[in-house]
């Protein structure tokens, strides 16, 4: 039996296009949307480790399973619509609690989909071999509706976690390399992002391994979490 | 019907007790369904309806405002932009229109709608519901009007219109109709709704969230399950057959294979594990029942054929689905726990049903058994074989051409068996062939629907039910005819003359008879094997247990 030697899980309001962004990374295509029913599970073959993904459905109706699939979680892509505020503002209101259930070193990422369409994503798209990734090309004009949601508010968002989360930013990647914005229609940073999360999670998964005889997880235990490993990013 | 082109003939044995009541001339009235024939006057005098069926216009033009007691359109509008940037192409549930003074909404044959209590409008099958408060208002105007006098309104035939209610706990269900369904078949397509919608949300929670909060937007909860509702509809008038006969359709397979997949179903068992179900198109495989999660409970196929059609939703295409589901039937209070996925890559849909809610790698170990074990058996070919064949409309359902049977002038048929052994009443199902043309556009299928619901209203008139119906209609001509032994549907070219007729059925019933064991599941498994499992082949074992 293939056992996943990890998990990351896709979190987020219903219609930012997580399972977009899944299937184009997965399966390199932009399918037509559909609404996920609980979640679905995906099983990524990455160097020689097994990754799950699960991605999850956004509708309320299931919010209440949000956490089981959280449970033991590596890594948690936290996605939004860059064209609505709303749907950021969700992540901290009713999906970061979810988050409680995952492993204690959990990394997030935080995933500002849909820049196809802004002006500015039209102009990445056309242009993303100059423009390195972050940058903000906000002052062009174009008859594109402007960007709702700036990176910076991602930033923000990610400092809160690690408030949340009582982590040390020193511990963790940097924010700017764990908020991405995305297009799952155009391609556009979709590999950056998973395969960034995959290079991060590899560690986690040798060292889990190193640690197993003694390792079990110890869900009783309340402490703020300590990261031992650090600096084992690209 | 209204051509009064049938008969009772109350001569199960005999075909030639056919009576000639044709009248081919008022053939004309039946052509397009949708004319305003008078309805017939069945059922009737059982309905509670209003004194003021007169009143009501044909179609929901909205009343004065002040009529609507409608306290609702406030609420409506600021909420839907802002909390759901959701309500995308996908959600809205039947394109632009919506206000009830649209031609095009207006011109639907037929609408469902779901409210609250309160009047909050939850699903309309055309339009979007925000523009529908006022309309929403009257419905509930009129509920709330026939409950004050200590009643209950049931539906309101105004002219070709016929409207009926169906109140759900604190939901309110309402199906407005010009088609020539009976107003059973009307609520009986309104029940399915509700299944629908407490299998996803289930009716304790349904009634919490009322009881807690009256005027909540349901609309939060059930987004992204319209497309299901509408789905569900469709089917009604694209592919009769189910929720008419309530059975469920199996895909045709040799006796042997379908048994060995049966063993192998109830052979591959996980902790939890209460039903495993392997399906195609939304068409029934196999099933099994695991006894000690299930005992003594029969599935309800009513929570079969919900199943069957969830399964087949587009978002269980890619992965593996880990949801909660509820089997309204069943217990319509509490959640299962269901793992889907197409299997091999195929249309092959597998559905593991359990109880545990963190059981997924226990169910998905399950699956990659089952698929193992039908990769032994071969069966991945055979059934990707069954699905080669099938026309564009539903590419991934086997299934076979009428042509199989062999009877020139036949054109579609739907069967269910009736005799059946007793503990096979459990699992009802029919048969019929793919919709070939001239049953291949949306109006022809519609109209071929139109005529079997008006066959089967007549059949099972509560007040006057008939055995034998010969039907000549514009396009088609058809026979319906019930007895201990099956219920059976068939649509024959126009051309065709009564002994043509008799003929055809005739051959038609020999082949059913003589492929029964392939079109059916003649003895199906009842439980699985008991945890614990002996691995040896214990093929029989589910039928003995189950004695």
């Amino acid at each position: 039996m293939r056992k996943p030697d990890s998990k990351i899980v896709l979190l987020g309001d219903m219609n930012v296009g997580k399972t977009s962004l899944l299937q184009r990374y997965m399966e390199r295509r932009f399918p037509d949307t559909v609404s996920t029913v609980g979640g679905a599970f995906y099983l990524k073959q990455w160097r020689s480790y097994n990754i799950s993904i699960w991605d999850t459905a956004g509708r309320e109706q299931f919010h209440g399973l949000g956490s089981m699939y959280c449970r033991g979680a590596a890594a948690i892509i936290l996605t939004y619509d860059v064209n609505h505020p709303q749907s950021l503002v969700e992540l901290e209101d009713r999906f970061l609690g979810l988050t409680d259930t995952a492993s204690k070193d959990c990394l997030f990422a935080i995933v500002g989909n849909k820049v196809d369409l802004t002006e500015e994503g039209a102009l990445a798209g056309q242009e993303k071999e100059k423009c390195s990734p972050d940058t903000d090309a906000g002052d062009c004009v174009s008859p594109r509706v402007p960007k709702q949601v700036q990176l910076e508010d991602a930033v923000a968002l990610y400092k809160k976690i690690l408030k949340y989360k009582m982590l040390d930013e020193q511990d963790v990647p940097a924010a700017e390399q764990m908020c991405f914005e995305t297009s799952a229609k155009t391609g556009y940073n979709v590999d950056l992002l998973f395969e960034t999360l995959f290079d991060l999670v590899v560690p986690m998964i040798l060292q889990q391994r190193a640690e197993r005889p003694s390792h079990t997880v110890d869900i009783s235990s309340q402490k703020p979490p300590k990261r031992t490993r650090s600096g084992c990013c690209a | 019907m209204e051509a009064g082109g049938d008969t009772a003939a109350p001569v199960p044995g005999g075909a030639e007790d056919l009576e000639d009541t044709q009248f081919p001339s008022e053939e004309t009235r039946e052509g397009g369904g949708v004319h305003p024939v008078p309805l017939d006057p069945e059922g009737e005098g059982l309905e509670e309806t209003g004194s003021k069926d007169k009143d009501q216009p044909p179609s929901p033009s909205p009343p004065p405002q002040s009529e609507a007691p409608s306290s609702t359109s406030r609420l409506w509008s600021p909420a839907a932009p802002e909390n759901s940037p959701t309500r995308s192409p996908e959600s809205s549930s039947g394109g632009q229109g919506g206000d009830p003074s649209d031609e095009e909404w207006r011109s639907q044959r037929k609408h469902v709608f779901v409210l609250s209590e309160a009047g909050k409008p939850i699903y309309s099958r055309y339009g979007s519901v925000e523009a529908l408060s006022a309309t929403m208002g009257v419905m509930t105007a009129l509920v709330s009007f026939v409950q004050s006098a200590g009643d209950t309104i049931r539906a309101i035939y105004a002219e070709d219109h016929k409207l009926v209610f169906l109140q759900q706990g604190p939901l309110l269900l309402v199906a407005m109709s010009r088609t020539s369904q009976s107003a059973a078949q009307l609520r009986g397509e309104l029940l399915a709704v509700h299944a629908q919608i407490v299998s996803t949300l289930t009716r304790a929670s349904v009634a919490r969230i009322f009881a807690h909060k009256q005027n909540y937007d349901l609309r939060r909860l059930l987004a992204g399950s319209e497309r299901t509702l509408d789905r569900l509809l469709d089917s009604v008038e694209q592919d009769p057959g189910a929720l008419l006969l309530g059975a469920v359709r199996c895909v045709p397979l040799a006796r042997p294979l379908r048994d060995a997949l049966g063993a192998l179903l109830r052979r591959c068992t996980a902790p939890g594990l209460a039903l495993s179900v392997l399906a195609v198109g939304g068409r029934l495989i196999t099933a099994a029942q695991e006894r000690n999660v299930l005992a003594e409970c029969r599935l309800d196929p009513a929570d079969l054929q919900l199943l069957l059609d969830w399964v087949g939703a587009p978002a269980f295409a890619a992965g593996e689905a880990w949801a909660p589901v509820c089997l309204p039937c069943f217990n319509p209070d509490g959640f299962f726990y269901a793992y889907v996925a197409r299997l091999d890559a195929m249309p092959v849909c597998l559905l593991l049903l359990g109880t545990q809610r963190e059981a997924f790698h226990a169910m998905a170990a399950c699956r990659r058994l089952v698929e193992d074990g039908m990769h032994a058996l071969g069966a991945m070919r055979v059934l990707g074989e069954a699905a080669g064949f099938s026309n564009a409309s539903s590419a991934s359902a086997p299934a076979y051409s009428v042509q199989a049977v062999g009877a020139p002038g036949l054109r579609h048929f739907l069967y269910k068996p009736l005799d059946i052994p007793d503990h096979h009443r459990q699992l009802p199902q029919f048969t019929s062939p793919e919709l070939e043309a001239p049953y291949s556009r949306e109006e022809e299928r519609q109209r071929l629907s139109d005529l079997y619901h008006r066959l089967h209203a007549r059949l099972h008139n509560t007040s006057r039910p008939l055995r034998l119906i010969y039907h000549v209609a514009e396009k088609e001509t058809l026979l319906a005819w019930v007895t201990s032994k099956f219920e059976l549907y068939t649509c024959l070219s126009p051309l065709v003359t009564k002994a043509g007729a008799i003929l055809v059925v005739t051959k038609l019933l020999r082949w059913v008879k003589k492929e029964e064991d392939r079109l059916f599941i003649r003895y199906p498994p009842k439980y699985s094997t008991p945890p614990a499992p002996s691995t040896d082949q214990a093929a029989h074992n589910g039928l003995f247990t189950g004695l």
